[in-house]
Parts: C-alpha cells; sequence; structure tokens
C-alpha cells in the first residue's frame, strides 16, 4: 500500500458514521467492504516521465487530514418539478431498492484508495432520479465545507427519454485552520435516450486538497456532457469520465480550469468507446499564472468494437507567467480502425500579436490581456446550460484576473 | 538516373534480407551474461583497464535494474530473458577491425553483404561504408579525400585504440550512462562493434556515411556502440541498416547511440531497420546539440517482433534545432513501439516531430513522445504531428504524447489523427485503372511520402519496397 | 467502335431503407459521339455516373450495362470474339477501366504524397496488364514482375513495372499537357492536393487524355471553372473525340460549356429518368424555357 491509514480509521468509526444516519444493513456492509479494501488498493495512477512524477499524492498525510466523524458541510439543493433531488441519506427511506442496485456501479468503491476511502467515510451528497421521459432544467446543488475533511457521494440515474441539466458548487464555509481534504464521487447512470449536462465548479480555499472522481454509464442514443471548472484548492486531482456503453450513445467533457499561486491542478478527460456509432468530444481549456501547475491527461480509448467512432480531443493552455508549468499528455487507444478520431494540444502565451491589437485601439495592456483571457474561455463557457453557472464561472474568472 | 541503381534490381528484397548463411565463428561466447564472461570479451578485444571498468559497473547496474513492464501499452519483453542470448560472436575474419576491400573477406561473408547491396550502394553514393556482421566490424572504409581532411570513421573497438582520449571522454558518460534505463546498462556491458565517426571543425562530408548491422546466427545478441562527434560548423549524415534471417528463437539487438552536435553542426542519422520478427530492438540513441547546432532522426521501423525506440535530442545551447522523422509499420505479431524524446534546455530551441505509422493484421504500433521545455528556455518552440493509419480492427495503433512545458514564451503545438483508408480514395484510384491492392498500396506509399523524401534516393527505395513487401501479406 | 449501353437502370443507395435513386435509365453511347446528360439537381444524373463506373455506395437493384467492344477499340491488340460484350456491372471498377470506362469525378480525391507523374503511370501501365488479363486470361508477366526491383525514384514508380517506361510517359504526358495549357510542375505535385478547382477539373481531362478511354463519362466537369479554363477544358473534351474516338457523356446544369463542346445528343433526367432527348437544339431550348417545361411536358404526354 502506498497511503498510510490514518490511525482513527477503524470499522467503529465507520460503523458509527452509518449508524448515526441510520442506513441500511446493505451499505453498513460496502462500506466496511471498502474499508478493508483499503489495504490493497493504490492510489489513482498518475504520469510519470523520466525523472518526474506529475502529481505527488504519496504526499498527502490522511493521518493528519481526515477527521470522519468530525465531517460538516451546509448543502442547498433546488429541485425542478418532476425531478427528485435529495440529501443522500433522506432518499435512502423512499429510494432505497434503487440505490442499493445502482450504488457504486458506475463507480466501483474498490476502483483506488482513494475511491475506497469515499465510499466508507461519506457523510453527504444528492442522489437525483429523473423519471421516464421528464425534462428537467437547472437543477442546483450548493455545497459548502465545514470541517477539516468532507466525503460526498452523488448518484444520478436518469430514465429513458428524460432529460436534466444540473450544476454543483462546492465552496469552503466556516475556516478551519491547517489542510484539509475534500473527496466528490459523482456517478451517473444515464438511461436509454436521456440526456445529461453535469456542471461542477470546485472554488475550495486553498489550503484544501481535493479529489473528484466524476463517471458517467451512457447507455444506447444517451448523450452525457460534463462541464468541469476547476479554480480553488490547493491541489486538485480532477477525473471526469464517461463509458460510452450504448450504441449511437455521446459525449462531451468540457473543462476549464485557472491556477495561480502555488496551486496543482491535475485534471483528466477520458473516455471509452465500447459501442458502435459513439461520438466524444472532449474541451479543455486553462490558465495558469504565478507558480501554479497543471497536469492534464486526456484519453480516448476506442474498443475492438466500437465501429463507426467520432472522437476528438483538444486542449489548451495559455500560460501567463514564466513560473507556472502546464503538463499535457493527450493520449488515443485505438482498437477499430473504423475510427475518426484526433487530438490537438497547445501551450502558449497570450498572442502578442492580438495584445497588440487591441493596444493600439487604446485600451490599457492588463485590461487588453484580461478580455483576450476571457475570451479564451468562451467556448467553454458556450457550452454551459445552467446561466447561473455559467455567471459564477465567469465571474469567478474575472475576480482572478483584477 | 537509372543506371546509378542498377545493382537494386538485381535480386528480390526480400530474399536479400532472409537468406541466412552458416554460422561459422573464430570465437563465440557463452551464453548469457557474467562478470567472467564480460572480462574475456573485453580481453579478446584487448582493451584498456579503464573500459573492463566501465562495463562492469554498467552490468552492476544492469544487475539492479528492473525491466521495464509498467508503461502502458508497451511490448511484452517476458520472453527477453538475457541468459539465453549469446552475446558475443568473433566472425573468423583475418584481420581485426575490419578489412578495407571487400575482397579480403571470406567468401560467405562478402557473400552476404552483396546479397544485400552494400558493396554497390559504396561505389554510388556513399563515402564511407562499415560492415558488422554478428559482434564485429568486418570492413571498413572511406574515401581517403574525407581521411585526408581529418575526417575519422572506423569501428568503434578500433576507436577505443586509436582515439583512446576522445572515446574515454565521451563514451557512455555525458550522453548515454549506463544507468539511464536497463537495456542502456546491458548494452554498456557487453557491447561490441559499431561505429566511431569523428568530423573536425567547418568539414562537410557531402555524401553519408553507412553502416550494415547483420545478425546470422541464432539466438544472438548484438550490441554496437556508435559514437559520432562533430565539431563545431561540420556537417555529416550517418545512415545505418539493420537486418537477420528469421530464426524460431529470440534475437536480441540492443544498440547506443552517441551523437555530439557542435556549435553550429549539422548531424542527420537515418536508420532503417528491417530486423527479422524474431528480433527484440531495444535501443537507446541520444543526441547533446550545441548552439546553433541541428539534429535530425530519421528512423523507418519496419521489421522486428516488438521495438522500443525513442531517439532523443538534448538541445543544449542557444537556438539548436531538433527534427524527427519516424515511421512505423507493424503487421502481423509485431509491436513497434517509437517515438520521440526532446529536452529544450536552452532559449531559442526548435524542434519538430513528424511520425506515421501504419498497423494491419492484428500488429500494433504506439507513438511514445516526450517534448520537456525548461525553465529559462524562452522563446522555444516544438511542433509534434502524428498520424496513424489502420487497416484492420485487429489492429491497434496507440498515440501517447507527453508535454512538460516550464516555460511561457514558448509556442506547443501537438496534433494527432487515426484513420482507415479513405473508401472514396481507393474508389478514385480504381477508376483509374489500379487494382484494390495497388491503391492502397499507393494510398501507403503517399501517407510515408514525407518521410521517404527526407532518405537518400536508395533508402527511400528501399523503404517503400519494404513497405510494398510489408502489404502483399495482408491484401488480395 | 465501343458503345456503351445502359437499360432500364435501376439503383438505389446500398444501405438499408437506401433511397431508390434510379429509375429505369436508358442511353446509349458510342466512340466518337458526344452526348450531354442535364437535369435539375437530385434527379441523378451524378448517381447514374458513379454507377458506370462501379462505386461501391450503390446498389443496382434492376436493369444492365453493357459496353460492347469492336475491333479497332484498343488499337492493335485484337479483341477475341467471346471478349466483346461485357456485363460492366459484373466488372469491378478498375477492371471497367481497363476496358476503356473513364469517370470524370464532379469532386476528385485529394491524395497527399502521391505524385500526378506516379499515380498516372502506374494507372496507364495497370489499365494496359488488367486488359490484358480480361482479354486473353492469365496474366504471364507474374513472374517476371516479381524479380524486377526499382530502378528509379519512388516518386516515379518503378522503370520496370509495366509497358510503358519513364521517357516515353514524359513525352506522352507533355504532349497532352501542351494540349491543355497545363503547366509542367503539376506533375511534381500531390494528386490533386491543394489544387483549386478548376485545375482539378483538367487535371481530370488530362487524365482522360493520357489513359485514352473508349467512353469517358464527365461529372459537372465544367463547374466552377472561369472562362480561360473552361475554353482549355472544352479544347481536351473536343480533342479525346477528334483524335482519340473517345465516346463522351457530359453531365452538366449549364448551357455555357455546350457551346464550346457542342453535344451531338442531349438527354434530360428527370426523377431517375432520361425523359426527354433530342439534338442540340434541345439544350438551348431548355435554357430558355427551364425544367418546368420539361416536366409539364413529360407529365402531360404520359
Amino acid at each position: 500500500m502506498s497511503a498510510q491509514l490514518p490511525a482513527n480509521l477503524s470499522a467503529e468509526t465507520v460503523r458509527e458514521i452509518s449508524d448515526a444516519r441510520d442506513e441500511p444493513e446493505w451499505l453498513l456492509e460496502a462500506r466496511l467492504e471498502a474499508l478493508e479494501a483499503l489495504d490493497e488498493l493504490e492510489l489513482p495512477d498518475v504520469i510519470q516521465t523520466p525523472g518526474r512524477r506529475w502529481t505527488n499524492l504519496e504526499a498527502l498525510d490522511f493521518e493528519s487530514l481526515v477527521d470522519p466523524l468530525n465531517q460538516a458541510d451546509e448543502t442547498t439543493r433546488e429541485s425542478p418539478e418532476g425531478v427528485v433531488v435529495l440529501p443522500f441519506t433522506e432518499a435512502l427511506d423512499e429510494y432505497g431498492d434503487l440505490i442499493e442496485e445502482r450504488f457504486g456501479s458506475v463507480v466501483a468503491p474498490e476502483s483506488n484508495y482513494l475511491t475506497a476511502l469515499s465510499a466508507a467515510l461519506f457523510t453527504t451528497g444528492t442522489f437525483i432520479y429523473v423519471p421516464e421521459g421528464v425534462d428537467a432544467e437547472d437543477v442546483k446543488i450548493r455545497a459548502e465545507m465545514n470541517s477539516r475533511s468532507l466525503f460526498s457521494h452523488t448518484l444520478v440515474v436518469t430514465e429513458k427519454s428524460s432529460s436534466v441539466t444540473i450544476l454543483e458548487a462546492v465552496e469552503s464555509g466556516d475556516s478551519v485552520d491547517d489542510a484539509r481534504y475534500f473527496s466528490n464521487l459523482v456517478e451517473i447512470d444515464a438511461g436509454e435516450n436521456s440526456y445529461v449536462q453535469y456542471g461542477s465548479l470546485q472554488n475550495l480555499d486553498e489550503e484544501t486538497y481535493t479529489y473528484s472522481l466524476k463517471r458517467a454509464d451512457a447507455d444506447t442514443y444517451s448523450t452525457v456532457n460534463w462541464i468541469e471548472g476547476n479554480l480553488g484548492s490547493r491541489l486538485t486531482r480532477s477525473d471526469v469520465e464517461t463509458e460510452l456503453n450504448g450504441e449511437a450513445s455521446e459525449t462531451k467533457i468540457v473543462g476549464a480550469f485557472f491556477g495561480h499561486d502555488d496551486q496543482h491542478l491535475d485534471v483528466n478527460a477520458r473516455v471509452w468507446h465500447k459501442a458502435e456509432n459513439t461520438t466524444a468530444d472532449l474541451v479543455t481549456r486553462g490558465v495558469l499564472d504565478d507558480e501554479a501547475r497543471s497536469v492534464y491527461e486526456g484519453v480516448q480509448d476506442v474498443g475492438r468494437d466500437a465501429w463507426s467512432t467520432n472522437s476528438y480531443q483538444r486542449e489548451n493552455t495559455l500560460m501567463l507567467s514564466d513560473q507556472s508549468e502546464a503538463d499535457a499528455s493527450p493520449k488515443l487507444i485505438i482498437n477499430n480502425h473504423d475510427t475518426e478520431a484526433s487530438h490537438a494540444a497547445s501551450v502558449g502565451q497570450v498572442d502578442a500579436e492580438d495584445l497588440f491589437y487591441m493596444v493600439s485601439r487604446s485600451i490599457p495592456e492588463e485590461q487588453a490581456r484580461n478580455m483576450l483571457v476571457e475570451g479564451f474561455f468562451v467556448p467553454v463557457l458556450e457550452e454551459i446550460a445552467v446561466d447561473e453557472f455559467r455567471d459564477d464561472l465567469e465571474e469567478l474568472i474575472a475576480a482572478r484576473l483584477r | 538516373m537509372s543506371s546509378d541503381q542498377d545493382h537494386l534490381k538485381e535480386t528480390d528484397t526480400e530474399a536479400r534480407f532472409e537468406f541466412k548463411k552458416e554460422q561459422k565463428a573464430a570465437f563465440v561466447a557463452e551464453k548469457g551474461l557474467t562478470e567472467e564472461t564480460i572480462r574475456v570479451i573485453s580481453e579478446d578485444k584487448d582493451e584498456p583497464e579503464w573500459m573492463l571498468e566501465r562495463r562492469l559497473r554498467a552490468l552492476k547496474q544492469y544487475q539492479k535494474m528492473p525491466m521495464p513492464t509498467d508503461w502502458p501499452g508497451q511490448p511484452d519483453l517476458s520472453e527477453v530473458n538475457v541468459d539465453e542470448i549469446v552475446p558475443y560472436i568473433r566472425p573468423d575474419v583475418e584481420v581485426r577491425g575490419g578489412v578495407d576491400d571487400w575482397r579480403d573477406l571470406p567468401d560467405d561473408i562478402k557473400d552476404t553483404f552483396d546479397k544485400l547491396g552494400i558493396p554497390e550502394a559504396e561505389k554510388n553514393a556513399l563515402s564511407g561504408v562499415g560492415a558488422q556482421y554478428e559482434s564485429e566490424v568486418v570492413y571498413q572504409n572511406m574515401q581517403e579525400r574525407w581521411e585526408e581532411k581529418g575526417v575519422v570513421f572506423m569501428n568503434m573497438d578500433q576507436a577505443v585504440q586509436e582515439h583512446e582520449d576522445i572515446v574515454k571522454e565521451y563514451f557512455m558518460t555525458k550522453c548515454v550512462p549506463p544507468s539511464d534505463n536497463k537495456f542502456a546498462a546491458l548494452h554498456g556491458a557487453i557491447w561490441s562493434g559499431g561505429s566511431f565517426v569523428y568530423v573536425p571543425e567547418d568539414v562537410t562530408v557531402e555524401m553519408p556515411v553507412q553502416a550494415y548491422f547483420r545478425m546470422n546466427s541464432e539466438g544472438m545478441g548484438q550490441f554496437e556502440h556508435t559514437l559520432i562527434v562533430a565539431e563545431k560548423g561540420s556537417e555529416v549524415h550517418y545512415i545505418e541498416g539493420c537486418s537477420a534471417p528469421k530464426y524460431s528463437a529470440f534475437n536480441l539487438h540492443s544498440g547506443g547511440v552517441e551523437v555530439f552536435v557542435g556549435e553550429d553542426a549539422h548531424v542527420q542519422y537515418s536508420t532503417v531497420q528491417n530486423w527479422s520478427k524474431n528480433t527484440y530492438n531495444l535501443n537507446t540513441k541520444r543526441a547533446i546539440v550545441e548552439k546553433g547546432g541541428r539534429m535530425e532522426w530519421i528512423s523507418g521501423s519496419m521489421g522486428s517482433k516488438a521495438t522500443m525506440l525513442y531517439p532523443a535530442s538534448i538541445l543544449k545551447g542557444r537556438g539548436a534545432s531538433d527534427n524527427h522523422i519516424t515511421i512505423a509499420f507493424a503487421g502481423e505479431g509485431q509491436n513497434i513501439d517509437t517515438g520521440a524524446k526532446v529536452y529544450h534546455n536552452a532559449p531559442e530551441t526548435k524542434s519538430t516531430i513528424e511520425s506515421k505509422s501504419i498497423s494491419k493484421d492484428g500488429g500494433r504500433t504506439n507513438y511514445r513522445g516526450l517534448v520537456h521545455i525548461a525553465n529559462g528556455a524562452k522563446n522555444s518552440s516544438t511542433a509534434v504531428e502524428c498520424d496513424a493509419l489502420m487497416f484492420d480492427n485487429e489492429s491497434t495503433s496507440d498515440t501517447m504524447p507527453y508535454m512538460e512545458i516550464n516555460e511561457s514564451t514558448v509556442d506547443v503545438a501537438h496534433e494527432a489523427t487515426v484513420g482507415k483508408i479513405g473508401d472514396e480514395d481507393i474508389f478514385y484510384l480504381q477508376s483509374r485503372g489500379l487494382d484494390d491492392d495497388d491503391a492502397k498500396q499507393m494510398i501507403v506509399s503517399g501517407f510515408i511520402e514525407p518521410i521517404t523524401e527526407e532518405l537518400p534516393i536508395e533508402y527511400a527505395v528501399e523503404l517503400n519496397r519494404l513497405v510494398e513487401l510489408e502489404m502483399e501479406g495482408s491484401l488480395g | 467502335m465501343a458503345t456503351l449501353e445502359i437499360k432500364n437502370l435501376h439503383a438505389r443507395v446500398a444501405e438499408e431503407d437506401g433511397e431508390q435513386i434510379l429509375r429505369g435509365v436508358d442511353l446509349e453511347v458510342k466512340s466518337g459521339e458526344i452526348h450531354a446528360l442535364m437535369g435539375p439537381n437530385g434527379s441523378g444524373k451524378s448517381t447514374t455516373s458513379k454507377i458506370i463506373a462501379g462505386h461501391p455506395a450503390y446498389e443496382v437493384t434492376d436493369g444492365e450495362i453493357l459496353l460492347h467492344l469492336e475491333d479497332d477499340d484498343f488499337g492493335d491488340v485484337e479483341i477475341p470474339d467471346d471478349a466483346r460484350t461485357w456485363n460492366l456491372l459484373e466488372l469491378e471498377p478498375n477492371e471497367r477501366a481497363a476496358l476503356g470506362i473513364f469517370l470524370g469525378f464532379q469532386y476528385p480525391a485529394e491524395i497527399e504524397g502521391v505524385t500526378m507523374t506516379n499515380f498516372l503511370r502506374t494507372a496507364l501501365n495497370a489499365k494496359i496488364d488488367e486488359r490484358e488479363e480480361l482479354l486473353f486470361g492469365e496474366d504471364d508477366d507474374e513472374e517476371a514482375e516479381e524479380e524486377a526491383g526499382y530502378d528509379t525514384s519512388p516518386m516515379e514508380g518503378n522503370v520496370d513495372d509495366g509497358e510503358v517506361g519513364v521517357a516515353e510517359f514524359q513525352k506522352l504526358l507533355k504532349e497532352k499537357m501542351d494540349l491543355l495549357d497545363m503547366d509542367e510542375k503539376f506533375m511534381q505535385r500531390y494528386l490533386n492536393a491543394g489544387f483549386s478547382g478548376g485545375e482539378k477539373k483538367q487535371n481530370e481531362v488530362l487524365q482522360a487524355a493520357i489513359l485514352e478511354p473508349s467512353i469517358a463519362v464527365l461529372d459537372e466537369i465544367d463547374s466552377g471553372l472561369d472562362i480561360d479554363r473552361l475554353q482549355d477544358v472544352s479544347k481536351g473534351i473536343n480533342a479525346l473525340r477528334d483524335e482519340q474516338g473517345t465516346g463522351i457523356l457530359q453531365i452538366t446544369h449549364y448551357q455555357r460549356i455546350l457551346e464550346y463542346v457542342e453535344p451531338d445528343h442531349v438527354h434530360i433526367m428527370l426523377d431517375g429518368k432520361v425523359v426527354k432527348s433530342g439534338d442540340a437544339s434541345l439544350a438551348s431550348e431548355l435554357e430558355d424555357k427551364g425544367y418546368d417545361w420539361v416536366r409539364e411536358e413529360v407529365y402531360e404526354a404520359a
């Protein structure tokens, strides 16, 4: 095992969490299994090149970061008509059977050390259920983290021919001294011909270490669109993934990040094409200032049976400072020739010609630069269906520039 | 332009590579790798003490390093058991260090190289030729006019004796230390043969020099070392060709190449690799490029069972530049894992990487590349382009680039595409009278044309012919 | 003299539930004749041309396409009696090409890395070989070919590979290019890659001039041409007929090209059928009155 098990972590702790929430037996069992698996599990894979490790997850000191019995959050949930949006624990009463069936079906708790830790200890999260044929717009979840550590688990189930747009925003509330740890797992089980847009905006304070894994299982004709905005945290490890399991399913993974100071952003977008006629589009745009470092891995994996696949990936990083670092690895793994796949990545500065043009039109240089940076994010902003989310992200970007 | 290349039509290309020769040798080392083996080899070569010491240090490195097994999608190396390899075979040749007249070679060896077309090529298009058979260079010659200008082109073992100072300074010290990877360490311990090229200041060697490496014995390993030192303002083009007949047991080729590109010097290193499909081809090739220097790596990887090859350029001086052109063609049972590494360690450095791969009949290609731009390497730029062509859904094509950018005033671009042969394109060619096979072949040769264009005519022709042979298996 | 005979041709898009496009096309083109095939968008003109050449995207559901050959069609090559009539639908696209069918594409493919010279000489030699094989059976050259190695640059192909050698080919090429007023540097460029629309069309005609087909089907060869190029292209088409005796089936939207390439016969297609045929005057009548006139006349009569 690569990470040390915190001393305050035992089956007893897990039972206490489960009991306090009056959980059904199956969930307690699932938590205990995850806990037991910790001994065997490894931390998530991190890219390594000769002499360099792109993110050092080993350095996370869970002993001091994790305080399982004192988790606290303040979460508000807005739900339009026809769709079920409930705190995870509350949902167990009414939707227990459904949750038992789907929990961990997309993100197995034993995927890695961090997912298992999360499954064993989570105390918050949301259950979203969209019944057949229902169109729901603007589900909004706003979470505030108020403790040293917080583990959240969200499950989204969309039935046949339904559609939903979701915004999740995570911020820090009460200040806690020293480092904190936030873990956020999101599973989407997208039913046949359903549409999901899941937007997530992470703006935790810069003492926080964040691990987030979001994965969708897309059924026939379904579409799953992710929008992932990362601005906060000292270290962010974010994985956004879609398995295109159904024929003609589609996904778009749109990411935006903006790092400053000594933030470390490890953001990843991955798609597995497993059926015929599937389409994926991965778009990530990031900006780095000061000594911030970004690490990006994009994976387009086309399986043997994925005939007639279309798969595209673009990653662009703007560097505002010489002290920053941008690492990227866009990968193509193609096992079926009936594929049209491409990826492109670029790293550079704000275009000097553009800047000059604007300055020559009498815009002060700094303002011109800021305008160009804001413009750089437009392709991402345009994808966002929830207005409030778009406004929030725009504001955060603007605030960081000033 | 026809008569110059008459030799090429004399023999069928496939037959040229695939024939076997009965193995006759003066000295064959025991299988496997022990300190004793290395002492024996070093003694047989009458090496200075420091070289023996380097070999033994490399052996220690080798013994403690793990096999690379955890790279995503890498070739399976579990069959590569170095203890089964015959690391050193000295062919039965009178003159140590190679003769300078083909006629002085034993008939069977001369015959081998005749069939490969080497003596003919030498007459027509090369400044010099070295030919290695098993572990030793058996022929070495260079036109006198280059010798007069101080150009050195000799076999590596001889260079250890005759240019000891230069070799001692550069040999596996600052460019490819044995600690670099397990196969570099193995190479450091049992290297034998290869070329030493020294080009003095401001000398331009107009025609390429070529080394040809031939493995003829079953179950042997070839570990030649190539060291090129190009002084300030000089220019040279080095070509290596490789082949072996096919045997059932595996062969191992683990060459080491070190290139020192001086200020404003220009070195081009071209490889057309056609090892037999039982060969593991695991090489370490690296260049250090000084201010204003230019390094070009051109590789065609057609043969071998598994290849792991990522020629590297370290752009050390301001304005140094690198150009990589690679083509990989993987057919049935082949796993060709190739790519490029470039370290931008100075301002205004530039690199371009162009990779083309073709996979068919269950073959697997992987582009694996690294571009590192160090902090302070201001105004540097890199452009990477990878294109892959796939024939069927049994084959696999992976693209795994890594970019580490520590400087903001840079221009970094990476693009990759994967696709199949276009049906409309095939129809167009068919409607002009080409049959299906010829149409596909024409599209493939067009696909790799940007690379053949960079090669001297003989090699371009050779590469195209090899592609044709690869294609013939699957089509029709 | 060769005759292309299309009888009751029905075809649809080769997909599940593919759309029916041709509903009984009848047409006959002989060597030395110029035919214009006109019709509104979607009437099936381009589809007809592609099916003649053997495009895999369409499935013929009824009817046939025959090619009748006569003694002098392949110059000195004697055509056996049992190889004088061919059912084109049974042949691969390259076999059709070998027997003298040429399709000038509306949108020619762009193929990077393959020079015009290499492409055309390969095509010419492939055509000659394939024709021998079709007419006389077994390919005797097989062994000889295997032994041949490259003798020249891959940019120009293999000098020993085929009947027409490099020198002879260069001469032929230069002749044809002069005729079309094409710049020689074209030949070292990659096949259609980066060509302008007009250059591509000119190139299609050049290819026809070199491959010397019996019947050339030219699909909208006139679209996207400025007047100078239109004249060059027209000159090329006329030369095909006058000097090589090629039969031309010219598919076009516009009257304009017909002023330079005067058709012997004009056919109008509507809804997947040839509904009206006539001489050159039909084209000008059509220009004046439009397709609605044809439609009315045809459907009223029926």
